[in-house]
């Protein structure tokens, strides 16, 4: 750690793995709620434990890029943070806010929370990913406002690097994206519309920006390559994410009631999505093997790898399977869905953040790099949770080929719960894939318990 | 990759930046992909796109073509001078290449009016959207060019580039060739072959 | 990744200007011929030949010359010969299916 305002990242990683549990504690909720229909009944339905699973992802990788952009902006721009003490009280405004929203949706009914919270003067809530209430709308906004002007005035006190700038660029597209939630029109092809200029924007468009700057400077930390290398790739790679990711937003408007163009728009431009995510494995890859370093912090390298690997697979080849409109007409909503976004949402976002995170705390924490020990123990979390997402992803692959074939294909096609039923195998499988994943998770959090002898920080 | 290994050097040396040719090569798969699907598309639907084929300008799109190409002469010529180290006399001949292509702008503004104005949009037909949308695609490409020879024509007039310093130059000139590249496929493609 | 490493004294690989200008001429004759074609209305198998024909020559000139990759590692002229080769020749492809059509 080389500026003392870097620390303010701390918090936020340890809500981000805090908040990480709790998502994967729904979710395996929900994964036994699949088979088991009335598990929980009636204190938390299956709704309820999907919203949470969802919004508590989407809550604690915003914990990680916040975090990460609080870590490495200092470092890029070699300069202090504006305002340390703003990005305390902004952490703990967005945890208090996002606690209370989550306990909301556990404890008040979803209809009487919507009252209570003002969504009869701006209808916002009720729609997939964007339940928040319109108070807790507002208060994102606020701390990404906060949040931006905090990063942005470091930004112009200091040195301004490329990665710094793909950084500030991706979240402040983050922040004005996440405008279109409070947009909710009547007509409900705009309101399926607009919504994805949130959804696909954030997750195929800027937020690949915010990744591919954290994946750099970890590499760029890690290896040792020479920085005007580095800044290249992210030049490539971040254009042909935009380029492929912002017009490849028509793969969602293949059935919605807008014009049929967006069959072909979309199918040829999201069949290219998966390039920039080649590019950044190949980047990935390429960097460690030409690195000028032995970095003590293997972690570090494998997570970073496994990025790249993770990111290529879950959102490249994954996506690709039913990104075709003439595949998408028969496999839109199904099983296969499911797979997609279980490892594309891991591979790219779970692992970015977890890749600084492995990078960043041990600095945060005083030293170099983590014992061997301590290392050993969190590699085997990366492979065993890395291993079982593998395995969800292929069983629900499975699920949703056998989904679509009864359902759709067929010449007698059997009705969605006879399906259901058909499949159930592939879910009880699927559920104790997820259990593995708890059990590296649990690694993963002990691993930053494990004592020995650590490398000391050499300042330079 | 180059190696300054002596005076007379043969070595292969790929002109420009490495990065902006693998631009280069991830721009050429998108406009193969979208060629090809034309094509096929077009299998199904031959007589569609024969008759409205047949409504296109053919010779504002032949004049497009010769633009680019002129364009693509004189951004050659720029390289040359600045090469042969008077990176100042390059300026000239960037500005030259830019009227080519802001002409190649003009008259495929012109070319969409007319079509608009006849009330032509992308959900017209499956032959108007593919017109629409790859002549759209390329234009974009086209706008995104006159940025790049700008800037060059700007580092050349500064006297930026010469024999120790061809890396800025040649990478813009590579990207402009490239658009130039992709249309001499669309236009016969498109315009023409039926 | 190579950086500017052009240095004083590596072979050009711009070619001359008489090169260039001639090349343009032959560019600007086979756009004339493309589009004198598309004037007679002529179609079939024999003309969509022709003009992928043209299209590859042209293309051809333009990679290996106005993009300089003539003098490049050979991997670059070949993946962009073998772009061309493969669009055109898909396109040739579907043309025929057009026809069997």
């Amino acid at each position: 750690m080389k500026y003392t305002s870097q620390s303010v990242a701390l918090p936020y990683f340890i809500a981000a793995i805090g908040l990480f549990v709790g998502q994967i504690v729904f979710g395996l909720a929900m994964g036994l709620q699949y088979v088991v229909g009335d598990f929980l009944f009636p204190e938390i339905p299956f709704n309820v434990a999907r919203m949470v699973h969802t919004n508590l992802l989407i809550v604690w990788l915003l914990f990680g890029f916040m975090g990460a952009a609080y870590y490495l902006i200092p470092e890029e721009t070699e300069t202090e943070l504006y305002s340390p003490k703003l990005a305390l009280l902004m952490f703990w405004i967005f945890l208090i806010a996002g606690a209370a929203t989550i306990l909301g949706y556990l404890f008040v009914d979803y209809n009487t929370l919507a009252e209570m919270t003002g969504n009869n003067i701006l209808a916002t809530m009720g729609r997939e990913f964007l339940e928040q209430p319109l108070l807790t709308k507002i208060g994102i906004v606020i701390v990404a406002l906060a949040f931006l002007f905090n990063i942005s005035m470091t930004m112009l006190k200091g040195r301004k690097t490329v990665i710094s700038i793909v950084m500030l660029l991706g979240l402040w597209g983050l922040a004005i994206f996440f405008l279109f939630s409070f947009y909710n029109p009547g007509n409900l092809v705009k309101d399926k519309f607009y919504w994805w200029w949130v959804v696909h924007l954030w997750v195929e468009g800027v937020w690949e920006l915010i990744m591919a700057a954290m994946l750099a400077f970890v590499l760029i930390k890690v290896t040792g390559v020479d920085r005007e290398v580095i800044e290249k790739w992210l030049y490539v790679i971040i254009t042909l994410a935009l380029v492929t990711g912002l017009i490849g937003t028509g793969h969602h408007y293949f059935w919605i009631g807008t014009p049929g163009y967006w069959q072909w728009w979309g199918s040829i431009f999201s069949a290219l999505e998966p390039i920039p995510f080649f590019a950044m494995t190949v980047f990935a890859f390429n960097m460690v093997n030409r690195r000028r370093r032995e970095h003590p912090n293997k972690a570090a390298v494998l997570w970073a790898l496994g990025t790249g690997v993770m990111a290529f697979l879950g959102a490249g080849v994954w996506g690709f399977l039913h990104t075709l409109a003439p595949v998408n007409f028969y496999t839109h909503g199904s099983q296969i869905t499911a797979a997609h976004g279980h490892m594309a949402f891991y591979g790219a976002y779970v692992l970015v953040v977890l890749t600084i995170i492995s990078y960043a705390m041990p600095l945060l924490r005083g030293r170099a790099a983590n014992s061997q020990r301590a290392q050993v123990v969190e590699m085997w979390s990366f492979w065993l949770m890395t291993i079982s997402m593998v395995f969800i992803t292929l069983f629900l692959t499975a699920a949703g080929i056998l989904q679509v074939w009864l359902q759709r294909v067929s010449d007698t096609p059997m009705p969605f719960m006879q399906v259901q039923d058909q499949i159930s195998l592939f879910y009880w499988m699927r559920l104790w894939a997820g259990v593995v994943f708890a059990v590296g998770l649990v690694t993963y959090v002990a691993s930053f318990f494990v004592k020995g002898e650590s490398k000391p920080l050499i300042t330079p | 990759m180059a190696r300054n290994s002596g005076p007379e050097t043969t070595a292969r040396r790929l002109p420009g930046d490495l990065a902006i040719w693998f631009f280069i090569l991830a721009e050429l798969l998108a406009f193969g992909v979208f060629f090809v699907v034309y094509a096929f598309t077009r299998a199904n639907h031959v007589e569609l796109f024969n008759a409205e084929q047949l409504t296109l300008d053919r010779t504002s799109g032949a004049i497009n073509t010769v633009l680019l190409l002129t364009s693509s002469f004189f951004v050659v010529r720029a390289v040359q001078v600045a090469e042969a180290g008077f990176s100042r006399r390059a300026a000239p001949w960037l500005a030259a290449a830019f009227a080519c292509g802001a002409g190649f702008v003009v008259v495929k503004i012109f070319e969409y009016a007319e079509k608009i104005g006849a009330g032509i949009s992308l959900s017209s037909s499956t032959f108007y959207m593919f017109y629409l949308s790859l002549t759209f695609f390329h234009f974009m490409h086209v706008i995104l060019g006159l940025v790049i020879i700008a800037a060059m024509w700007n580092g050349a007039r500064t006297g930026r580039y010469g024999p120790g310093n061809m890396n800025g130059i040649e990478t813009g000139a590579a990207y402009w060739h490239m658009v130039d590249l992709v249309w001499l496929i669309l236009f016969p493609l498109i315009y023409v072959m039926r | 990744m190579q950086s500017s490493l052009s240095s004083p004294r590596h072979a050009s690989s711009h070619g001359t200007p008489n090169r260039a200008a001639i090349i343009w001429a032959a560019l600007i004759f086979a756009t004339m011929l493309t589009w004198m074609v598309g004037e007679r209305g002529d179609a079939g198998p024999a003309v969509t030949a022709l003009l992928m024909t043209i299209a590859f020559a042209k293309g051809t000139l333009i990679i290996l010359d106005y993009m300089a990759l003539r003098r490049a590692p050979l991997m670059w002229p070949l993946i962009a010969l073998g772009w061309m080769l493969l669009v055109c020749s898909m396109i040739g492809l579907a043309y025929w299916k057009g026809l069997a059509a």
